[in-house]
């Protein structure tokens, strides 16, 4: 068989010229039992999709649409339900958790996303640097990525308990018992700090990446312009990863909006003080599960979710479009 | 070599073997959302054949021996019978059975308490054991009120077969008591006593509890919960209200934990064996945790019964229903009849620390004459209480429910507001739920 070897001049001509079928021209030679290897050749990337396509459609697309055919119905765990139109999404309006779960997962949003945007990119420019040990900080970091968020969340509520580690630490300095997992605003807070502190390692390795994408002489440029630290920090440093921060920015909007482990191991299962603590995941959890569960309404809940983290991430990439401009 | 690319593939017919292919994985995921198929056999007569699975409630790690050989001696009696025995954990035991229920694969014979019997009954999904005459000649081996027990408001009939009882003992800590200047020796035995103790622990800054009142304390305080037909949540009434001013002013004194609108029965046991607090209920398999883990702690516990005060203590019981698409169903009958009869039970009961649901179980001498251990003496006392016991928590109590109760308790100690408005708040919500059922 003629080896094709197609290099940009040639355009690919050389490649056409070896392809079989009616694009290799009419006067083409014909191989031995072509025809068939050309049908293997023509249908097996569809043998390669198939199984990619079928879970996609099983797992993804079919629960998807399962879900918003559900909000519309009054469907329980145990029994299909019936068409309801709109009933679902006026109760919502009138359920005090919905809000409360809209508050707190907004909240998460504005406080949490700032967070994971500007403190992994000092860290990413901290550990930067190539120096002795470094490897081990960056591990540092890196580690409560990896480890579970259960775990996590149950060592920190052990620390943060009136009795624990850093009460007892205040207690030397004669501040506290603060009550951490008691007051509303302190639950959340301390679970917004977990969350910030779970994800620092993983958006530090994007911030990474992308510094060393930076051109060093525009840091020697703005050097002999006399800038500063921070000088350069905003006039380089930023603009030279201002896409990551834009995509560091979305990943973790959505990821804060849709939180639930962190909030569910701090405030338990009911949400905290009267329920103040719960998420609109937490809420979606709570309403659509067990053996009662309305699994109407929490879809009703969960296509809501799905709508504002859709508004969130296009206003994310809007803003960044405008900043371009 | 190039892959040949669009333009020449698009016109030829896909190759069978690829769409075969394609189909059999389509069908091998969809195959795993269906259900068992088939409406189950018609009814608990005939053979004892066939393969059935029966499933229990976090019994496997204490029990496995128990189980397997009662397993044992069920196939040699049946031996075209064969059963599988899968134990699941206690904490999401609810979410496990609704998606078992939803995917039509509810084992044949499942460990179910009345409240989780009541939305798989309302389904359909368990089998009506009065409507069956196979199934409801066992009746008269149980106590009546076990039985009873079973019986789901605005559902003509039974659907578990009651197995075991109990009364859910309160540890306390006696360490604790003593030093608040406490009677250790004399726990309390009413709602009057548990807020007085409670105070005076308060003043040592020990909490005496870790948890929001449930529905089984406003019972036990004599609230009336519901209405005679099971129809309507009645726990605002006056009584009620005077039970939650009373909570709040213990929580307000420092007698509850701090943490105790964001606790769970897993984060109050914990307190407990911190230390954190004095009392918490619990049952057989945490004194057992207590004398084998923490031997310090073990040596001031005190055991007694949960604070009552209309001497009707609350009955926890646990059933096993038959589902009702079970290809085998005289299997399943009687295996539930045979793991739930006098000596299983009996036998179970002695190994549990619970007490058997089988009429004239509870009058043998191990239930009736007390040993020297504290054990047996509460052992003797709480058999004598479970005879007049009640199942405080109606069947028809759904979880959201009891999560709109501890919310709106949650509200009145915040002080956002007052015990009449709180609990008329929870009870028009819990009767909205209810009606939705």
């Amino acid at each position: 068989m003629k080896t094709a070897v197609t290099t940009p001049s040639d355009g690919g001509a050389a490649e056409r010229a070896d392809r079989p079928g009616p694009a290799s021209g009419a006067g083409a030679p014909r191989r031995p039992g072509g025809s068939r290897v050309r049908t293997h050749m023509a249908h097996s990337p569809w043998a390669f999709l198939l199984p990619g396509i079928a879970v996609t459609l099983v797992f993804n697309l079919y629960p998807f649409f399962a879900t918003i055919w559900k909000s519309f119905t009054d469907a329980r765990t145990l029994a299909p339900g019936t068409f309801v139109g709109l009933d679902n999404f006026q109760e919502m309006l009138n359920d005090e958790q919905f809000w409360i779960g809209l508050r707190n997962s907004s909240l998460y949003v504005v406080v949490v996303v700032p967070c994971m945007v500007l403190l992994p990119l000092l860290l990413a420019m901290l550990v930067h640097k190539q120096i002795p040990g470094i490897a081990f900080f960056r591990s540092a970091f890196y580690t409560p990525v990896v480890a579970s968020v259960v775990v996590v969340g149950l060592i920190w509520v052990w620390m943060l308990d009136e009795r624990g580690l850093v009460n007892a630490v205040f207690k030397t300095i004669g501040i506290g018992p603060v009550k951490f997992l008691s007051d509303q605003w302190l639950i959340l807070l301390s679970a917004m700090i977990v969350t910030v502190w779970k994800g620092l390692g993983y958006y530090m390795i994007i911030f990474m990446a992308a510094l060393g994408n930076v051109p060093r002489e525009l840091y020697e440029a703005a050097n002999v312009d006399g800038a500063g630290p921070v000088r350069r920090f905003w006039s380089v440093t930023v603009p030279g990863v201002r896409n990551t921060m834009v995509l560091v920015a979305a990943l973790s909007s959505v990821a804060a909006f849709r939180v639930f482990s962190e909030v569910y191991l701090m405030a338990g299962q009911d949400g905290g003080p009267a329920g103040e603590d719960t998420t609109l995941v937490m809420l979606v959890q709570r309403v659509g599960t067990g053996l009662s569960g309305r699994v109407g309404y929490a879809s009703a809940i969960s296509l809501v979710l799905f709508v504002i983290t859709l508004v969130l991430l296009l206003a994310v990439f809007a803003a960044e479009r405008r900043d371009k401009k | 070599m190039s892959v040949p690319m669009s333009g020449s593939f698009r016109r030829r017919p896909v190759p069978l073997a690829v769409t075969a292919l394609g189909a059999a994985l389509s069908l091998t995921a969809l195959t795993g959302c269906g259900g068992s198929g088939g409406g189950g056999s018609a009814d608990a007569s005939g053979k004892v054949e066939g393969s059935i699975t029966f499933q229990t409630w976090n019994l496997r790690a204490e029990y496995k021996n128990f189980f397997n050989d009662l397993i044992d001696r069920f196939e040699k009696k049946h031996p075209d019978a064969k059963v599988r025995w899968i134990d699941k954990p206690a904490e999401g035991y609810a979410e496990t059975l609704s998606a078992d229920a939803a995917s039509e694969k509810l084992p044949d014979v499942v460990n179910v308490s009345p409240d989780l019997a009541y939305p798989l009954a309302k389904a359909g999904v368990l089998m009506n054991l009065s409507k069956d005459e196979t199934a409801a000649k066992a009746e008269k081996k149980y106590m009546p009120e076990a039985w009873k027990g079973n019986e789901m408001p605005g559902l003509d009939g039974v659907f578990a077969y009651p197995w075991y009882l109990n009364t859910g003992p309160m540890f306390y800590n006696k360490r604790l008591f003593e030093e608040a200047g406490l009677n250790p020796e004399k726990p309390p035995e009413n709602y009057a006593q548990l807020f007085s103790d409670g105070e005076k622990l308060a003043k040592k800054k020990v909490a005496a509890l870790a948890a929001t009142p449930t529905i089984e304390d406003f019972g036990r305080y004599g609230v009336p919960l519901m209405n005679k037909e099971g129809t309507e949540f009645t726990y605002n009434s006056p009584k009620g209200v005077e039970f939650m001013k009373k909570y709040k002013r213990l929580y307000d004194k420092g007698g509850l934990d701090s943490q105790v609108m964001s606790s769970s029965p897993e984060k109050a046991g914990q307190k407990f064996e911190q230390e954190k607090v004095a009392m918490n209920p619990g049952g057989a398999l945490d004194l057992k945790n207590f004398k084998d883990n923490q031997p310090d702690l073990y040596k001031y516990i005190g055991i007694t019964e949960a604070p009552n005060n209309n001497g009707h203590p609350n009955m926890s019981v646990m059933s096993l229903g038959v589902a009702q698409r079970s290809e085998h169903k005289a299997a399943a009958v009687a295996f539930a009849q045979f793991v739930t009869n006098q000596q299983n039970q009996e036998a179970f009961a002695r190994k549990v620390a619970v007490f058997p649901s089988t009429k004239g179980s509870l009058d043998k001498p191990y239930w009736t004459k007390a040993g020297s251990s504290p054990e047996d003496r509460v052992r003797v006392s709480s058999a004598k209480l479970v005879k007049k016991a009640v199942n405080y928590t109606p069947a028809v109590m759904t979880d959201p429910m009891k999560t709109v109760l501890q919310k709106e308790v949650s509200k009145v100690f915040l002080g956002k507001k007052s015990p009449k408005k709180a609990l008329d708040d929870a009870v028009a919500e819990s009767n909205k739920l209810l009606k939705q059922l």
